[in-house]
């Protein structure tokens, strides 16, 4: 997948209140209007932000994308999704 | 005719608001106290308008459209991440300067993007709300605000040598303009801080340090001549904002700078530092 597509779709879903709504009504529905490979909605599903930062995704995009979307939305658990004990986290939103 | 009094360099930085106790009380009542005495300083240069130079987060610009430089030239209000302590308002812009310095660059090479109606982030908002609204209070007069956004944080990156260009023609347009205002131009950004990626928390404080002099020597073509691979290992994505210090130093044409503060804060996961930059 190209990552321009990616980055739409995490800048859609940690900005636009539409597109929240429709991905927590139905995440496959609302993924399947793009052109994304089953690896790649699996990718999305699962908040693999560590692959997607390695697929070039801006770090700010997959930021706001857990903050605004991941059932947890801790900074702690997002650290260790990228593999980082990092102690303290940046955080563009309040 | 408008003149340029001076401005600032200072952060922008959103933990502050979130976490406000976790870094040492003492450090964060300098960085805190390093604020108000930018306000003070902005209301002693008697400043009427403050153009205040920052960077989008991926939050106001979508993938259907990244600008290189954007200005606001009509209604504005911010900002759009409110956070504690930080909440979105009204913003007195001088639509009248923003729409010149756009039809002036348009007649020398620069095609800006225009916000008619513009909604800022905290890179706007946290300088505006503890810097200029704090002056407005301390004169007891409005100061007017301009939001200029350069692509300091999303790729395409905006050259640092356009950064510079980009200042000249800002100092150029505000110098033509007719009325008789006194316009400051604060740099919002930096220094090291990694946002977002694995590395956050890291603060740089020897990078930090490169900056600050280069900043307080006016050492512009060698902080432009850093090169990105250098920002990235040595400051974070988040340093990339280094652009905004460059463009706001050409603006102003300063002749010197004075450090006010600098506070490694890895709590609040950036080197803050807090610059004035004078025009005699």
């Amino acid at each position: 997948m190209k990552r321009d597509v990616l980055e739409r779709i995490l800048w859609s879903l940690s900005v636009d209140r539409f597109s929240k709504s429709k991905f927590k009504e139905d995440p496959e529905k609302y993924l399947s209007r793009f052109p994304l490979a089953p690896e790649d909605v699996e990718m999305i599903l699962s908040f693999d932000v560590k692959k997607m930062q390695e697929m070039g995704v801006n770090p700010m995009l997959t930021m706001g994308y857990w903050i605004e979307m991941s059932p947890d939305r801790r900074m702690s658990s997002y650290n260790k999704k990228l593999g980082s004990e990092a102690q303290y986290s940046a955080s563009i939103k309040g | 005719m408008a003149e340029i009094v001076g401005g600032f360099l200072v952060p922008h930085d959103p933990v502050m608001f979130v976490a406000p106790d976790a870094p040492p009380a003492e450090q964060a009542k300098a960085v805190w106290d390093a604020y108000e005495t930018c306000a003070k300083r902005l209301a002693e240069l008697d400043a009427s308008t403050v153009i205040i130079i920052g960077n989008d987060h991926y939050m106001l610009f979508g993938t259907t459209c990244l600008p290189q430089y954007c200005i606001a030239t009509g209604h504005t209000e911010g900002p759009l991440d409110q956070l504690p302590g930080l909440k979105k308002e009204e913003i007195p812009n001088n639509e009248a300067l923003a729409r010149f310095i756009s039809n002036t660059g348009k007649a020398s090479g620069f095609d800006w993007a225009e916000a008619r109606s513009f909604t800022t982030d905290h890179s706007f908002s946290i300088p505006y709300q503890l810097i200029v609204k704090r002056a407005s209070e301390i004169k007891g007069q409005t100061i007017k605000a301009i939001p200029i956004y350069i692509a300091s944080a999303v790729d395409p990156f905006i050259t640092k040598e356009r950064c510079i260009e980009l200042g000249r023609h800002l100092n150029s347009a505000i110098t033509q303009f007719p009325d008789a205002e006194k316009v400051a131009v604060i740099g919002s950004g930096g220094i090291s801080h990694w946002v977002g990626t694995k590395e956050s928390g890291r603060v740089n404080e020897a990078f930090d340090r490169q900056v600050i002099e280069y900043c307080c020597s006016m050492q512009v073509d060698a902080l432009a001549a850093l090169t990105d691979d250098m920002v990235l290992e040595n400051g974070g994505n988040g340093a990339m904002e280094i652009r905004n210090f460059i463009c706001a130093m050409t603006a102003i044409d300063a002749k010197r700078g004075h450090l006010i503060e600098y506070q490694p804060v890895p709590q609040w996961v950036t080197g803050l530092g807090f610059i004035e930059l004078s025009v005699e």
